[in-house]
């Protein structure tokens, strides 16, 4: 098993300048840090009609409590920066969403380790590598972890398990361990309304929701394999 | 000011769900989805009701998620719409303080 720069088109040219974008790195940089509610409210805005900021408090007020001012000054930063994606224009918007999840992805990862890539392939011996990279994968010796990061539930299908299955089954043939998991910047009973309508094998793909992001950023119990962090797909 | 009870309150956020996924049956290949999602998420919103019905909410909470109700009540394009049947929820439950 090795890794590889997935080859360039023009989608990732196209998608590299979002990547690359400051915007993108300030909200998975407040993300990392923030709290299930300021996830929860980033979510609602970044996919949210209306950008007046006093709405958004409003809908949020635990997140904005004066006699909590470092919470309250971490949602402004947060609010204002999500903000800046909603008011980008719906098709422009998605792009950074994704991008951010990514980004997010990668900022919790490196936290424990320091073989975080982007955009990778993985090959095999003897196996047509697949056309779309992996968002993000952990390179370590012995205990390598792919993630493909999603902005919604909705985003969860058959192929997206199958090559995370594919990858996980090469490697394990091997005798290399590769964790695989989804990332997934929703709630965990959305993504299980979704799951349970995929017929395709998903035991061994981990499943990190917006309610255990933080978990990536702890070191794994078990290399190899398992499908921590997160719980599993199945 | 009359308070709301949580009742009250899940019933305005059932009737905003169900808007949501009438709009989100416009996505075709999602119809599965959609139906799944507002039937999981409406038996949530009756667990709730249910053990909690006459429980009164604050006017700051009653706000919160009215005003969640009305930012969902403005989208109209049909796949926002099915974000939005998983966004709205998540809203309505850590604004009550419940578990997701």
């Amino acid at each position: 098993m090795r890794f590889q720069d997935a080859a360039p088109d023009a989608r990732h040219v196209v998608y590299a300048g979002i990547q690359a974008d400051p915007l993108v790195g300030r909200v998975a940089a407040l993300l990392a840090d923030a709290s299930h509610g300021q996830r929860l409210m980033a979510r609602a805005v970044m996919n949210g009609e209306r950008t007046d900021p006093a709405v958004w408090r409003a809908i949020f007020p635990a997140l904005f409590d004066p006699v909590e001012p470092v919470l309250s000054e971490r949602s402004e930063a947060l609010l204002e920066a999500c903000r800046a994606v909603a008011e980008r224009g719906e098709q422009a918007r998605s792009q950074y969403r994704g991008a951010i999840v990514e980004s997010l992805t990668a900022l919790l990862l490196a936290r424990r380790s320091s073989a975080v890539r982007r955009e990778r392939r993985i090959l095999f011996d003897g196996v047509r590598a697949e056309i779309h990279p992996y968002d993000v994968t952990v390179e370590t010796p012995a205990s390598a972890e792919a993630y493909d990061c999603k902005w919604g539930a909705r985003g969860i299908n058959a192929d997206v398990l199958d090559q995370l299955d594919d990858a996980r089954r090469h490697a394990a043939e091997e005798g290399e361990p590769l964790a695989v998991a989804l990332v997934v910047f929703d709630a965990r009973r959305s993504c299980l309304v979704r799951l349970a309508r995929q017929t395709v094998r998903r035991e061994g793909i981990g499943l990190v929701t917006i309610e255990t992001l933080d978990r990536l950023a702890r070191r794994r119990a078990t290399p190899g394999n398992s499908p921590e962090p997160g719980s599993s797909a199945r | 000011m009359t308070e709301s009870t949580v009742a009250e309150v899940m019933a305005r956020a059932v009737t905003a769900l169900e808007r949501l996924a009438t709009l989100g049956e416009e996505v075709e290949d999602e119809w599965q989805y959609v139906t799944d999602l507002v039937a999981v998420y409406r038996g949530r919103f009756g667990q709730i009701a249910a053990a909690r019905a006459a429980d009164p909410v604050t006017p700051e909470t009653a706000r919160a998620i009215d005003l969640a109700i009305e930012e969902a009540g403005l989208i109209t394009d049909p796949h926002r719409a099915i974000d939005w049947l998983s966004t709205l929820p998540q809203i309505v439950l850590f604004t009550l303080g419940e578990a997701a």
